[in-house]
């Protein structure tokens, strides 16, 4: 058994682009220390999923967490019972048949909505007009808590996730981040008293009426984590979709006789250029990966951007082809913590966002000389959409 | 132990022991039996493990209402009456002799 090798990588080119690195690694250290990341790097499609399954070493709680000190205790760092206690709480609603049956209609409505006031203007953002405040509605009336508006999510999620990535220890980043848990603690308390007597479908009555009910700080707490983490995601997703589609005319051609195809450039999407590229993990007892010995303690992340691109798992990985034999990708991670949001994702994106967009805006189209900007390692993906279409009327 | 058969798409036949207690997904991926995912790991989120359960044994359905029951409307290949996501089977010495089938598809 050997150490792992140290391998220095540059922020600024993986915030550009890490794919190239990400495929260096894989071939020459899978398993490589990275002194700017202060973590062990896993790379391979093989071992992360090895990782993934093995929960009772690669401990989700970290010491030092940066999200545990902006949210407080939360599920995404928790382990065995006490996670699955919350996670079997929160989760209900978010199950593929609720989703489709009891927020389906209302997701839709919300699409129209915001396609309604879209429509007329001719030309857009799709990614900061459409599809991010549709995630941020839906999520808000998902959670309970439908009456915040779309930008006031937003901005809850943008100062949380500076938060989380405060590691330069910025006093104003810290207190933006407390504003923003503190105004989401304030109204998931007045969503808590309402569902007490009036359960409903949202994750906050699910909580507190679970088999073993969560306490109020528990259920602020995870709120908080699920606006942090339920908004990037879908919107990277969408925004990836979007433009293959756009720039491929006979995939377009194909979506418009096929629907259901959109599932398909979900999951592709999803996996080509994964919106969550890493994670972390901490390491409970000395574990050997890859020929090399990960010690208790160490740092980990799972790469799973990385793994996503494993040319020896997924065939031509880097191309992106709805029609590749279907491949088990890891954007939604593995095992107990394995995506939550997954099936909201799935229909309010493929079933509704891009299907809406697509349908209601005539001609649609990038707009004339648009190139994509592509930034982020750790959540990635493109930062704007400019199209035009015929607007109407 | 009980033996399981898998019945794998290209119909060969691949049989595993399985202890007592395990989940039937448990027996197939820590015998590296191909084409049962599993990605959440066994906890009924992924709808990633679905088996056809060949058998007449009514424990053996999946139970009406169940997290489970919810899940098997959204797997890759369709549901019949036989449907299982095998996390949700635990391995007992009468299951000896099983014949599960395997999908096309988990994703």
């Amino acid at each position: 058994m050997t150490s792992a090798p140290t391998v220095e990588l540059s922020i600024d080119e993986l915030v550009r682009d890490p794919y190239p690195m990400w495929e260096q690694l894989r071939a020459e250290a899978p398993v490589a220390f990275v002194p700017a990341l202060n973590r062990f790097l896993v790379t391979r499609y093989d071992d992360i999923v090895e990782l993934e399954k093995t929960p009772e070493v690669f401990s989700s709680r970290e010491d030092g967490s940066l999200l545990t000190r902006v949210v407080g205790p939360n599920l995404l760092r928790e382990d065995g019972d006490a996670h699955q206690r919350i996670r079997h709480a929160a989760e209900p609603p978010t199950r593929p048949r609720q989703v489709r049956d009891t927020w389906g209609e209302i997701f839709a409505a919300n699409c129209s909505r915001v396609l309604d006031e879209l429509e007329p203007r001719g030309r857009a953002d799709l990614i900061a007009d459409f599809a991010e405040p549709l995630v941020e509605m839906n999520l808000a009336a998902l959670l309970g808590i439908g009456e915040v508006p779309p930008s006031l999510m937003g901005s809850w999620s943008t100062r949380m996730m500076a938060g989380n990535g405060n590691y330069a220890d910025d006093p104003d980043v810290w207190r933006n981040a407390e504003a923003a848990t503190s105004e989401i603690a304030e109204y998931v308390g007045v969503a808590v008293d309402r569902v007490r007597d009036q359960p409903d479908g949202t994750i906050i009555s699910a909580m507190v009426h679970a088999p073993e009910p969560l306490a109020l700080p528990e259920v602020q707490n995870n709120i908080k984590v699920i606006i942090g983490g339920g908004i990037n995601e879908p919107r990277h997703v969408f925004g990836t979709g979007a433009w293959k589609v756009l720039t491929d005319p006979a995939l377009r051609a194909r979506l418009v006789q096929e629907p259901t195809l959109w599932r398909k450039v979900f999951e592709e999407s999803a996996r080509w250029l994964s919106p969550i590229g890493l994670y972390p993990r901490q390491v409970l007892s000395d574990y050997e990966v890859a020929g090399v010995t990960l010690s208790a303690g160490a740092h980990v992340a799972l790469v799973i951007g990385s793994g996503n691109r494993d040319a020896t798992v997924i065939e031509h990985a880097d191309v992106f082809d709805i029609d590749r034999a279907p491949a088990p990708h890891l954007a939604f991670g593995g095992g107990p913590h394995f995506c939550m949001g997954a099936w909201v994702a799935r229909h309010e994106v493929s079933a509704l966002a891009w299907p809406g967009a697509f349908d209601r805006l005539q001609g649609l189209r990038l707009a004339e000389g648009f190139e994509p900007e592509i930034r982020g390692y750790v959540f990635r993906g493109l930062t704007s959409l400019l199209v035009e279409w015929d607007p109407v009327g | 132990m009980a033996i399981i058969t898998f019945t794998l798409p290209d119909g060969s036949t691949r049989s595993v022991e399985a202890s007592p207690g395990i989940s039937l997904m448990k027996a197939a991926t820590s015998n590296l039996v191909p084409g049962i995912v599993a990605e959440c790991g066994g906890n009924a989120s992924c709808a990633t493990c679905h088996v056809y359960v060949v058998s007449d044994n009514p424990d053996l359905v999946c139970p009406d209402g169940s997290v489970e029951d919810e899940m098997l409307d959204f797997t890759a290949e369709p549901r019949r009456p036989e449907s299982r996501l095998s996390c949700q089977v635990e391995i007992t010495e009468s299951l000896d002799g099983l014949v599960v089938e395997v999908p096309e598809a988990q994703v």
